[in-house]
């Protein structure tokens, strides 16, 4: 197995052109990655490309109409960051991924690449209309939805790396509920993340939910989010029906089976909304 | 021999006896310091690195490694397989005592379990070792895997268990059942389950010649060095074991493991020390777990609620090379009167490593199905849970008719009960709910363990200067060996703890029996007890034989040794220092060697358990299915207690395990390979503190005059007993469902 660790992003992306590597950024899943496939039998490790010493991709910044998150920003970085109620769904999330270790070295944008279906940063990314920056032979802009393609699958290709995620400020608060075999320290078994903007009179204006770990890859619940504008927010948990979540393909594994997995998320999103709907003190 | 606890500084002395007192462990500093030394943490000089390559295939042989792309790798030294591992003085394979496990050591290319060592890779680094066990890229001549329960052919084992008959009967249990006023008759499954103590199995091996050196965690270090010597052709004293610190045990190191005695053999064909750390994924197969079992409970009782009849019939597995069996039914000899019980097992032979002793061997999945079962009946009967126990309680043995030594389960079940609040709990489930719209239900489950006893050494001396010094080749795996230990040493000396030099943890030391079996505080407890008796017996002959001592003559009345004197029992204005006598005897130390081992004339005459009862408060979120457990209340009778504050410890991290048991522990085997698919920490859930709810242990009074002279009857493993049940319980208490397959999971109590 080799190692490197450029000092740059260039050099970082001329090593992702000549070599087949896995990119490390926290290693919170190529660590554990590694060794369950050394536990399946199967020791051996691609090369390793460490983006830890590429101090460009850290940090996480306010660009005035959305917040850029490093590649390199962690799970703590974001519970630190100042801000706005938009993402306390997120920070949720990240006080939910692992232990505080796994927080102080797992990534976000790492998190989002590993593009598992129970990974806790994705719904609340395809809640918060998160778009990738992704350098590489041809830098784009890539949406949240357009870039989680399935099953551990992303549009990073193989000459890619993903320098950062952007996510547009908008009004409105974010939420997010977790449900694992224990409270903590526990794989997902379903997820849900909201971001939800009401007016003053307490009505939806507007709704984005993801649902996580119940598909291929996470989704958002087009058929809800158009139901629920004009409602009032209290009144959201009762119009959440089984239809909505209809196009969800759960499947049945170690944690849980498939039919659980759907109750359990129609129950979720029902939980994150009656959440939202009480004062933010106790929500965050 | 090193220090193994340099720099310990002790607790404040204290005055008059230390048995009884809750000391802190003489440890505590060195372990959160990091300054305590684990096995893994030693470095002689010129050590290499090991790593096991390990097989994928549950059933086959190795038909190709390639070593040469091993050897390739920059630093590696050597790579171990079956071509050329050094052969073995004894065969691996032989049963040279019942306990002695058949290893598998690279004697052949046969594979019969996954996870089985299949080579080792030896380097100068961990980087270039672990990197060179890549690279072997084994293939397989491979053979179907037999992994479940239903894959083999039932057969009756010889002996369950630590040497239990298999199937044992007293009384009528078909007419018991058939005159029954009520009936039941359930089936209960618990899964495969690895130990996963937190310091996975290591070594540091060193040769000197046919002289053996070795850091390696032990809870039995005799018995260790008894079978490596066995095994290497070499004398048991040749070879020296320090293991100092265990980080958890739980069975899995009562005996050397395969990777253990891999890396012995390593260092030998090289000639250098050698270290090998098994990873946690690599623990899932070579070093023991405990088999899955399914439980038929057959009870009868009449219209009073008395048992009628109790069969408790256990199928469990084995490897396919070597016997093991889980002797669940075991839990039901004891615990409940009825005219006929009648506890049986079954066997099938699976391709998984062998199972061993673990953490409650038998009782903790035996006292699960016992407990749940004794619910169901209670209910079929409208009895309260607590009342039905209570019809039912043994006051003899129930299979033998002897006396218990002793037996305060029925004030266990009254201050646990009081505790708890356990009146008013209403009799039909689903019936409590808490603010939040939780369901909530309070089980309970009575706990049992034998009281066992092996034989155990220590050697005591009283040097010049009136300190002591203690040895036994005790094991602290963490349960507090190191204080509970020097603390019955400096009662039996009559000195203060700090003056009491204590050394254990090393196999140069008298044997002080294995650690296991809850049974290590009465044995080498009892051998420091006797060894301490017999020094101050030679150091009152010296005394009172001597007409210049203030203590001459008293031989009749006799003397007792308190704070470094002895002191005439009739006058105690008459006393002597100790250093005051050994000085005007002339002697530079005195000695006295102990021995320990039960009484054989009460161990026949009297059934001896520590007993206990505990009360489970459950919350389960009506649509989801999330179970909370919110409240365990548990109240043992474990004889005489050396140190509550250590013994409350261990009983906390028994009931633990028994919330681990019903509710999270679970290797999930693939039909299909035979590997466990969550051989890792991840996902093979041991509770963590979230998962702990607030816990009491209530230690009830309770004195043992047969058991041992110091009345202990152990506390390792009775605090998983019960609580599984008691958690079942609740849940079933609080949902209406029963769920008979554990862990119980989320979706079990969703419709």
């Amino acid at each position: 197995m080799r190692y490197f660790q450029p000092a740059t992003l260039d050099e970082a992306l001329a090593i992702r052109r000549g070599n087949d590597v896995v990119p490390l950024a926290g290693a919170t899943d190529v660590y554990p990655a590694r060794a369950g496939r050394r536990a399946w039998g199967d020791p051996t490790h691609k090369d390793v490309l460490d983006l830890s010493r590429i101090e460009a991709l850290r940090g996480i910044e306010d660009r005035g109409d959305h917040v850029r998150i490093g590649a390199l920003a962690t799970w703590t970085d974001l519970i630190r960051a100042d801000l706005p109620p938009l993402f306390d769904g997120m920070k949720r999330a990240a006080r939910e991924v692992g232990g505080v270790q796994v927080q102080n070295r797992g990534t976000v944008v790492g998190n989002a690449c590993t593009a598992s279906p129970a990974g806790d940063g994705i719904p609340n990314l395809l809640a918060l209309d998160a778009a990738f920056e992704i350098e590489g032979p041809s830098p784009r802009l890539v949406p949240a939805e357009a870039f989680f393609t399935g099953y551990r699958a992303t549009a990073c290709g193989p000459h890619d790396i993903v320098a950062a995620i952007r996510i547009p400020k908008r009004e409105g608060r974010g939420h997010f509920v977790k449900l694992g075999a224990r409270r903590y320290l526990v794989i997902s078994i379903a997820m849900v993340a909201a971001a939800l903007e009401t007016d003053a009179a307490g009505r939806i204006v507007s709704a984005r939910i993801a649902v996580g770990a119940c598909s291929a890859a996470a989704g958002r619940l087009p058929l809800l989010e158009a139901a629920l504008p004009g409602a009032p927010l209290t009144d959201a948990p009762a119009l959440v029906e089984p239809r909505h979540l209809a196009h969800l393909t759960p499947i049945d594994d170690i944690r849980a089976s498939a039919g659980y997995r759907m109750a359990a998320a129609l129950a979720l999103v029902g939980d994150a909304l009656a959440d939202l709907s009480r004062p933010a003190a106790r929500v965050a | 021999m090193t220090d193994p606890m340099p720099g310990l500084t002790g607790p404040r002395a204290r005055h008059g006896s230390t048995l009884g007192q809750p000391l802190t462990r003489r440890d505590g500093v060195l372990k959160v310091t990091g300054a305590a030394r684990y096995a893994a943490d030693n470095h002689p000089p010129g050590m290499l690195y090991a790593v096991l390559a390990v097989s994928r295939v549950a059933r086959g042989r190795v038909t190709f490694l390639d070593v040469e792309a091993a050897r390739a790798v920059p630093g590696v030294v050597e790579v171990m397989t079956h071509a050329n591992a050094p052969r073995l003085a004894t065969d691996p394979d032989e049963k040279t005592n019942p306990f002695a496990f058949r290893l598998n050591v690279l004697q052949s290319d046969r594979v019969r379990f996954p996870n089985q060592p299949i080579a080792v890779v030896i380097a100068e680094t961990l980087e270039a070792a672990t990197e060179g066990a890549e690279r072997l890229a084994p293939r397989f001549d491979e053979e179907p895997a037999r992994a479940a329960l239903d894959d083999g052919e039932v057969f009756t084992p010889a002996v369950v268990g630590a040497g239990s008959p298999a199937d044992v009967a007293h009384g009528e249990v078909e007419a018991g059942l058939g005159a029954a006023s009520h009936r039941v008759e359930a089936t209960y499954d618990t899964p495969a389950q690895y130990h996963n103590t937190m310091e996975t199995h290591a070594v540091v091996a060193a040769w000197d010649g046919n002289r053996l050196s070795l850091d390696l965690p032990s809870q039995a270090l005799a018995m260790t060095q008894m079978r490596l010597g066995q095994l290497l052709g070499i004398m048991p004293g040749d070879i020296h074991i320090r293991s100092p610190f265990l980080g958890g045990g739980f069975g899995s190191k009562a005996g050397v493991s395969g990777p253990q005695l891999l890396g012995i053999m390593a260092a030998r064909l090289l000639g250098r020390p050698v270290k090998l750390v098994l990873s946690r994924e690599q623990a899932f197969g070579p070093v023991g777990h405990r088999a899955p079992t399914r439980q038929t409970l057959r009870l009868g009782a009449d219209g009073e609620g008395r048992l009628t009849a109790l069969h408790h019939h256990t199928r469990t597995a084995t490897s396919s090379f070597d016997d093991f069996y889980e002797a669940a039914s075991g839990a039901s000899h004891s615990l409940y009167a009825s005219p006929a019980i009648r506890t049986s097992h079954d066997a099938v032979r699976l391709d998984t490593g062998t199972p061993t002793f673990m953490r409650a061997p038998g009782e903790a999945p035996g006292s699960l199905a016992l407990e749940c079962a004794m619910d169901e009946m209670a209910e079929a009967c409208g009895m309260d849970p607590l009342a039905f126990r209570l019809a039912n309680y043994a006051e003899v043995e129930p299979m033998t008719g002897r006396p218990f030594s002793s037996k305060a389960l029925r004030e266990c079940y009254e201050q646990g009960a009081a505790r708890f609040g356990w009146a008013g709990r209403p009799l039909a489930p689903r019936q409590m709910r808490d603010e939040a719209g939780l369901l909530v239900g309070w089980g309970m489950g009575t706990a049992t363990f034998p009281a066992l006893m092996f034989q155990g050494q220590a050697r005591a001396v009283i040097r010049a200067d009136g300190t002591g010094l203690m040895e036994t080749g005790a094991h602290d795996m963490g349960q507090g060996a190191w204080t509970a230990l020097a603390q019955v040493a400096a009662d039996g000396l009559g000195l203060p703890i700090d003056a009491v030099e204590f050394r254990a943890g090393s196999s140069d030391l008298p044997d002080a029996g294995i650690a296991g079996g809850s049974a290590h505080m009465a044995t080498a407890g009892m051998a420091v007890h006797e060894a301490a008796a017999a020094a101050i017996a030679r150091l009152a002959d010296l005394a009172t034989g001597d007409e210049r001592s203030p203590l001459f003559g008293a031989g009749n009345a006799g003397v007792v040794a308190r704070d470094g004197r002895l002191v005439r029992r009739d006058d105690e204005s008459r006393h002597e220092s100790y250093a005051d006598i050994l000085a005007r005897a002339g002697v530079a130390e005195i000695e006295g060697r102990g021995r320990a081992a039960r009484d054989p004339a009460a161990g026949a005459d009297y059934a001896m358990h520590a007993h206990g009862a505990v009360f489970a408060e459950v919350k389960v979120d009506p649509e989801l299915g999330q179970i909370r457990a919110t409240r365990l209340v548990g109240a043992f009778a474990v004889g005489r207690v050396i140190n509550p504050r250590l013994v409350q410890s261990q009983l906390y991290g028994g009931m633990i395990w028994g919330l681990s048991f019903a509710l999270h522990e679970k290797a999930v085997v693939d039909r299909r390979s035979g590997r466990v698919m969550n051989a890792n920490l991840g996902e093979y859930h041991v509770p963590v503190n979230a998962d702990v709810p607030p816990m009491e242990a209530i230690l009830v009074e309770e004195h043992d005059p047969y058991v041992n002279a110091l009345g202990i009857k152990g506390v390792g493993e009775i605090g998983i007993t019960g609580s599984a049940g008691a958690i079942a319980n609740a849940v079933r208490h609080a949902t209406g469902t029963r769920v008979r397959s554990f862990p119980i999971g989320l979706a079990d109590l969703l419709a």
